[in-house]
């Protein structure tokens, strides 16, 4: 056994604690910011705050600092050899975006008032958490490849993984959300996306964001079974607790929410079966199985997106959301299925590779 | 299903005269289910301007906002049915309003020109699943096509 490896990163290191706590801070941080700010959606749809000081807006900005001083770290940590490596350049390049949106969307919300989703600052936020976010992952499986034991060098312990995966998911369905619900029509501005582009951007996204982060979990343990349900069920609680749990009207709906983990949990004993392992047949149906979900997962939010394709005229207030919605199960969803199969089992070719190749991650 | 209805309005004068202001204090409750949001509208058809109404104080969850003559607002209980406001109102509105639950606004507002001074007040609950979601429930229909209460003072000249 190569118990001498020395990795790049441990030449590069003397601080490699410092080094992991940072990665840390940065996915904790953006965890906070992409939590935050989907809670600031809710309380939008059901308090229609009129102040920039909102508990989301802090939440929100906690993390922005929690990223920043991640960052900091990674670069300290980064001074003892003169090198800043990929994963830290990430962290450094988000983190400046996600500062630098700060007081722009202030300046923004002191001079239209009430914002939509979709505004400039908003997109330089949710850019810099998504930049962020990769770093902060990218950092963890960096900091795994200094392991002097050479089995465990590639494959992060479940912890590292849902820490790392579960910001990264948020702030890419952040974008996605962004540019799909249809809450951006301000009295200054009308950045509502075309409902039909919303639609096919929302039936191809999500699913290949889904499928995309947690075979990417599957497969930074190693194909092990558990990395991906957790990942899963972090993703699912957080959106309980940001999207369901603040509207009363909601709280009937929390169990159907939970049993979206029933097809991840599926998806990650495919994944994980160690007599499928060396073949690619696995891969694309769990990736299929977890882009099925994307409707479920994004409930309560995506009934906004599809009502504006189906019914303009109808307004989707937060006590009829549930009725919409299962309206639309039984006559929308069926004919989703096939694309957000076909974009789940992409986004799980496109993950395996991306791990595989240690280009990144 | 929620149920809105207007509980008090209260004018400060029966009759003024030109300068002076006329004090509208205007309650609404939901005798319903939660909503999800309510509005009471108090609207001034002799108005065209509204620098000439105050919000002197109010209760509601959110900040009372003014429609000006020519604004987009939704008509027939919908926002679907976009009409164009023909004079200045107040909407005062809580989001959600609870079962029960009372919100009251005074408004200081000063006529221009001598004569009857009519208001309009009215509130709707939302989700507007059924009539009683909205009150009043008969009488005096106003632009947006929507049931009003009307009162009137008598302005004369100074």
């Amino acid at each position: 056994m190569d118990y001498f490896w020395q990795g790049p990163a441990s030449l590069a290191y003397g601080s490699h604690l410092r080094f992991l706590l940072g990665s840390i801070l940065v996915s904790f941080g953006i965890l906070l910011a992409a939590g935050g700010g989907s809670w600031d959606i809710t309380n939008h749809l059901l308090n229609r705050p009129e102040t920039f000081f909102a508990p989301p807006h802090a939440i929100l900005y906690s993390g922005v600092a929690s990223a920043v001083a991640g960052a900091v770290l990674l670069v300290v940590s980064s001074k003892n050899v003169g090198k800043i490596v990929l994963p830290v350049k990430l962290s450094i390049a988000g983190v400046a975006l996600l500062v630098s949106a700060g007081p722009v969307d202030f300046a923004w919300h002191l001079a239209f008032g009430l914002d939509g989703l979709l505004s400039p600052p908003h997109f330089v936020l949710v850019s810099g958490m998504v930049v962020s976010s990769l770093g902060g992952l990218a950092a963890m499986a960096y900091y795994k490849r200094m392991s002097m034991r050479a089995e465990e060098r590639f494959h992060l312990h479940p912890v590292f993984i849902v820490l790392g995966i579960l910001p990264l998911w948020l702030s890419l369905s952040g974008v996605v959300d962004m540019f799909t619900l249809p809450f951006s029509e301000t009295r200054f501005f009308d950045f509502n996306p075309d409902p039909t582009m919303a639609v096919a951007l929302a039936s191809t996204g999500f699913p290949f964001v889904i499928a995309a982060c947690l075979c990417g979990a599957s497969a930074l343990s190693g194909r092990r079974f558990g990395a991906m349900s957790l990942a899963g069920a972090a993703f699912v609680v957080t959106g309980a607790l940001t999207s369901i749990l603040p509207a009363d009207a909601m709280h009937t709906t929390l169990p159907f929410y939970v049993l979206s983990m029933i097809p991840i949990v599926a998806a990650d004993a495919i994944m994980s079966y160690r007599f499928w392992r060396p073949f690619a047949i696995p891969v694309y149906v769990a990736g299929a199985v977890l882009g099925l979900t994307f409707f479920m997962l994004y409930f309560p939010l995506i009934t906004h997106t599809y009502n504006e394709f189906t019914d303009q005229d109808r307004r989707v207030w937060p006590s009829v959301t549930a009725e919409i919605y299962f309206g639309m199960m039984q006559t929308l969803y069926p004919l989703l299925i096939a694309p957000a199969a076909a974009l789940g089992a992409v986004g799980a070719i496109a993950a395996n590779k991306l791990v595989s190749q240690r280009r990144i991650l | 299903m929620p149920e809105a209805v207007v509980s008090g309005v209260t004018l400060s004068s029966q009759q003024i005269s030109l300068g002076e202001t006329l004090v509208i204090s205007v309650s609404g409750i939901n005798k319903g289910d939660m909503a999800d949001m309510q509005i009471v509208s108090i609207g001034f058809p002799n108005l065209t301007a509204s620098s000439d109404i105050d919000v002197l104080r109010h209760d509601f969850r959110q900040t009372p906002f003014v429609i000006e003559r020519g604004d987009e607002v939704g008509s027939g209980y919908t926002g679907a049915n976009v009409v164009l406001a023909q004079y200045p109102s107040i909407e005062a509105f809580s989001r959600p309003w609870e079962k029960g639950a009372t919100y009251t606004v005074d408004l200081q507002v000063e006529p221009r020109v001598d004569g009857k001074f009519v208001v309009f007040v009215k509130s709707v609950a939302f989700p507007h699943t059924w009539d009683s979601a909205h009150y009043p429930r008969e009488g005096l229909v106003d632009y947006q096509q929507e049931f009003v209460e009307s009162y009137s003072i008598q302005v004369t000249k100074s």
